[in-house]
């Protein structure tokens, strides 16, 4: 039971840290990303392919650059588009980013994936038990982005992201570049993604691209919906009760027998598709409402706090 | 002067109404208007009159107050069944349908009224006898059109409706002095068919030629209320500016 | 070679341009984009699957119970969940498509598994002609969807229905105070794009495998078939379509078959990028 606790523990972990990514690009910066998966997978992958020549904490550190190079190439290219075509194409690059580690096998390993990925912190595991130190590995590592992403929010850089959000012409007249700002927010977001795909990688020590679903994107946006956008307090609040909510739903198979493995994966997934709809409708603020800033918050006047 | 009141063709009571969840713009305004009557409704920019004819046709949500057609209380319909109760509304701006042709913006004028009375083939040409240059191309999209014949299409197509009240949001808007004169004199002849005329204009002195009577908004209520001769007379510069602040 | 990925580019194209009618169609008139259009397809795909196989219907009547299914899958998910969310704007809207998305595909999984299925229907021998082979599925998808590009253009240009729904899609206020109910003109319009896209369902388990993907699969032709054409615009979607499928198909001579969805995605990004408003108009970039 204390294993079982610890792994939704670390899952959390990893859900969280997607979460604050998106949280950052749709929740503050208003910014649409359907392709949060394949940021995931690249930090997953790269983690798993450099681990074992570079160690773990360079490994970590390329698979977060990686992440966030590609998100920011991306951001270049498509974030002045209006958001149903930044929509579309985030969604296009995360299935891109499939086909890729599907079909480049000298490199993915394709559809068999790549196992025995080293842990950090290994030979420590052993002596005191693997998932203790892990544990402790990844909600260190939950706390570090969480208050450097805090922080950000509380920055002019976060204030600014939000005034584009809620009006990016004013914004832009008040002498904010918008453009560059949005690139920003999208890097970091990349950044923390490809982190978590990491972490992913790093308690699983196995990847292979079934694990990378539209549904990694699916989660985040419930996670940001159900904690109230913009809110990183309530994106662990969120992230936290959709695992605890899909974990649950494990046990409906003891409930109901009739049910199947892949019909109980229907249903979570169902689940996931009606949450997201049912919080957009019930909880337009999400359990934990973003902080309410004033327009004033924004203008680089003196003092400048919040 | 004991007469009874004829009922209103128009009439709000202590109407309120703002957008999302801002403040209230349009802020407890009541009016009645006599049938057959033009009203002018005038104010500084931003005073919420465009507000207020968006409010009485449906398209803002009322927060309070009601909203009545030639005495029918249709405060909580759409703006759909408002035009088919006889309210008819031309809106400031984007008041033709750009994508559509001529045609096509009259035939859409009528074709989900059906149930109206007065409604038909005979309407049809009367409007059209108005607006000549209208009839003469409806095959031409009307975004192609220039912004007179534009205005023209719209006010034609609100009169298709057979309207009781008709409420024109600027209709001399960006129009060239001629053309406000012969708009106006179009408004004249639509109260004669029997129409009452809501009339919000920028333009004050001709509206006032036209008007018989004249309401100044400011701020989202109503701060003056005089006949249009009366308030040709009137000091608006002062009135317009005195309680914005 | 190149002949015959050309054609079969054409019948890909043509089997896009339905769902890709149905997603612009709902742009338009909803100014939304609508991210179920794949799930919705899969319904309608499963729908004809059990009339056709359990229930033994000819894949005439099995086409007819699907675009039933979808058309009141649409009006449902409008109902209990887009008209709720109107007034919040787009990005809210298309979430929430995403969220109503993967409903509808899990509850095809729920019910019928990750297999595979196949319609009942007679194995024939292609057709031989210029040297291009042509398989009886491509001329019924050809001949399906050239019948409902026709009714749908007439309908969009011809009868009162249409006249709304592109007024609507022109400025949906002014529609209303011409009298038109918006509610009414969402329902139709919702009814009209889940017929298509049931149709979309079947012809494409004619091509393929039925399968809970089978439509997510078809998710960014179909977009891309729609942005090519200037997303609201009908006659776009069809020519976008057409483009959309002869490339993929025709990739096959220069790139790997397994990148074959690379091709749509780069149409869409290249046109972004270069041509920011499509083939016909309508605005990509953002204030
Ligand atoms: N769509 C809208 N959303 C939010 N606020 C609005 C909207 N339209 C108008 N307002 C606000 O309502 C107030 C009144 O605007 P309205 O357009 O009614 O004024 P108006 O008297 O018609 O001005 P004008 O003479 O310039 O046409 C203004 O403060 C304006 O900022
Ligand atoms: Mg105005």
């Amino acid at each position: 039971m204390i294993a079982y606790l610890v792994t939704i523990a670390i899952l959390v972990c990893v859900a969280a840290l997607v979460g604050l990514a998106l949280n950052l690009q749709w929740g503050q910066a208003g910014l649409v990303n359907f392709g949060v998966v394949g940021f995931v997978a690249i930090g997953a992958y790269a983690a798993a392919l450099l681990t074992p020549q570079v160690g773990w904490l360079p490994a970590m550190i390329a698979a977060g650059a990686l992440s966030a190079a590609l998100s920011a190439g991306l951001a270049l290219l498509s974030i002045r588009l209006e958001e149903n075509y930044l929509a579309i194409v985030t969604l296009g690059f995360g299935e891109v980013v499939r086909l890729v580690i599907l079909n480049e096998g000298w490199l993915t390993n394709g559809a068999l994936g790549i196992p025995d990925i080293p842990r950090p912190f290994a030979s420590l595991g052993e002596s005191i038990g693997g998932d203790a130190v892990f544990i402790v590995f990844a909600l260190g590592l939950l706390a570090i982005v969480f208050l450097a992403l805090e922080g950000m929010a509380r920055s002019p850089f976060g204030r600014a992201l939000r005034a584009i959000r809620d009006d990016a012409t004013v914004t832009s007249a008040l002498g904010k570049n918008v453009f560059l700002l949005r690139v920003k927010a999208f890097a970091v977001g990349g950044a923390v993604m490809g982190v978590a795909g990491a972490l992913h990688a790093y308690y699983l020590t196995y990847i292979d691209p079934s694990q990378f679903t539209p549904i990694v994107t699916a989660y985040a946006f419930m996670a940001v919906i159900a904690g109230g956008r913009g809110s990183n307090v309530g994106l662990l609040v969120g992230a936290g009760s959709i695992m605890a909510l899909l974990e649950g739903t494990r046990f409906l198979k003891d409930v109901i027998p009739v049910i199947d493995g892949v019909q109980l994966s229907a249903l979570r997934l169902g689940l996931i598709g009606a949450g997201i709809v049912l919080l957009l409708i019930l909880r337009p603020q999400g359990l934990v409402p973003e902080p309410k800033r004033r327009a004033a918050d924004v203008l680089p006047k003196a003092g400048g706090g919040r | 002067m004991s007469a009874p009141a004829p009922i209103a063709a128009l009439s709000a009571t202590d109407l309120r109404a703002g957008y999302g969840r801002g403040d209230d713009i349009v802020r407890g305004i009541s009016l009645d208007q006599a049938p057959e009557t033009i009203l002018a409704v005038i104010g500084p920019n931003g005073s919420g009159k465009s507000s207020l004819v968006k409010t009485l046709a449906g398209l803002l949500d009322i927060r309070a107050g009601r909203v009545a057609v030639t005495g029918r209380d249709v405060t909580r319909e759409t703006p759909a069944k408002r035009v088919a109760a006889g309210l008819a509304y031309v809106p400031q701006e984007a008041n033709v349908f750009p994508n559509l042709t001529i045609g096509e913006n009259l035939k859409l004028a009528t074709e989900f009224l059906r149930g109206r009375a007065g409604v038909g083939p005979e309407q049809r040409e009367r409007v059209l006898g108005l607006f000549p240059e209208i009839g003469a191309r409806l095959k031409t999209r009307a975004g192609d059109l220039s912004g007179g014949q534009r205005q023209m299409l719209a006010f034609a197509s609100a009169l298709l409706a057979n309207p009781e009240a008709l409420l024109l949001d600027e209709p001399s808007a960006g129009l060239s002095p001629k053309i406000v004169g012969q708009t106006m004199e179009a408004i004249v002849r639509v109260r004669e068919t029997g129409v009452t005329v809501l009339l919000v204009e920028q333009n004050v002195a001709a509206a006032l030629d036209v008007a018989d009577e004249a309401v100044v908004l400011v701020a989202g209520q109503v701060s003056l209320r005089a006949s249009a001769s009366d308030m040709k007379a009137a000091d608006l510069g002062a009135l317009f500016f005195a309680k914005v602040a | 070679m190149a002949a015959q990925l050309f054609f079969n580019g054409l019948v890909t194209g043509l089997l896009i341009a339905l769902p890709a009618l149905a997603l612009t169609i709902v742009f338009g008139v909803l100014k939304f984009a609508n991210f179920a259009v794949g799930s919705m397809l899969t319904l309608g795909a499963y729908a004809a699957w059990v009339a056709n196989v359990q229930l033994g219907l000819p894949l005439f009547g099995a086409a007819a119970i699907a675009a039933l299914t979808v058309a009141g899958a649409g009006l449902l998910a409008d109902q209990l969940a887009f008209e709720r969310l109107r007034a919040r704007g787009s990005i809210t809207l298309l979430v929430a498509s995403m969220g109503v998305s993967l409903v509808i595909e899990n509850v095809c999984r729920f019910f019928f598994g990750n297999a595979s299925r196949g319609f009942d229907v007679a194995l024939s021998r292609p057709i031989r002609w210029e040297g291009i082979r042509i398989n009886q599925e491509q001329i019924t998808i050809a001949i399906t969807v050239a019948v409902c590009l026709v009714l749908v253009d007439a309908l969009l240009r011809f009868t009162p229905l249409g006249r709304a729904m592109r007024a609507v899609a022109d400025n949906a206020s002014l529609a209303a105070v011409r009298g038109v109910e918006r509610r009414t003109i969402a329902r139709l319009t919702w009814v009209l794009v889940g017929a298509l896209l049931g149709l979309a369902g079947v012809l494409a388990g004619l091509d393929r495998a039925i399968d809970p993907l089978i439509g997510w699969n078809y998710q960014i032709p179909i977009f891309a078939a729609a942005i090519l054409g200037g997303l609201g615009s009908p006659l776009g979607a069809v020519a976008g379509a057409l483009v959309i499928g002869v490339a993929e198909e025709m990739s096959a001579l220069v790139i790997p078959t397994n990148y074959r969805q690379v091709v749509s995605f780069s149409v869409i990004l290249a046109l972004l990028l270069f041509r920011a408003n499509g083939l016909f108009g309508a605005k990509a970039a953002r204030k």
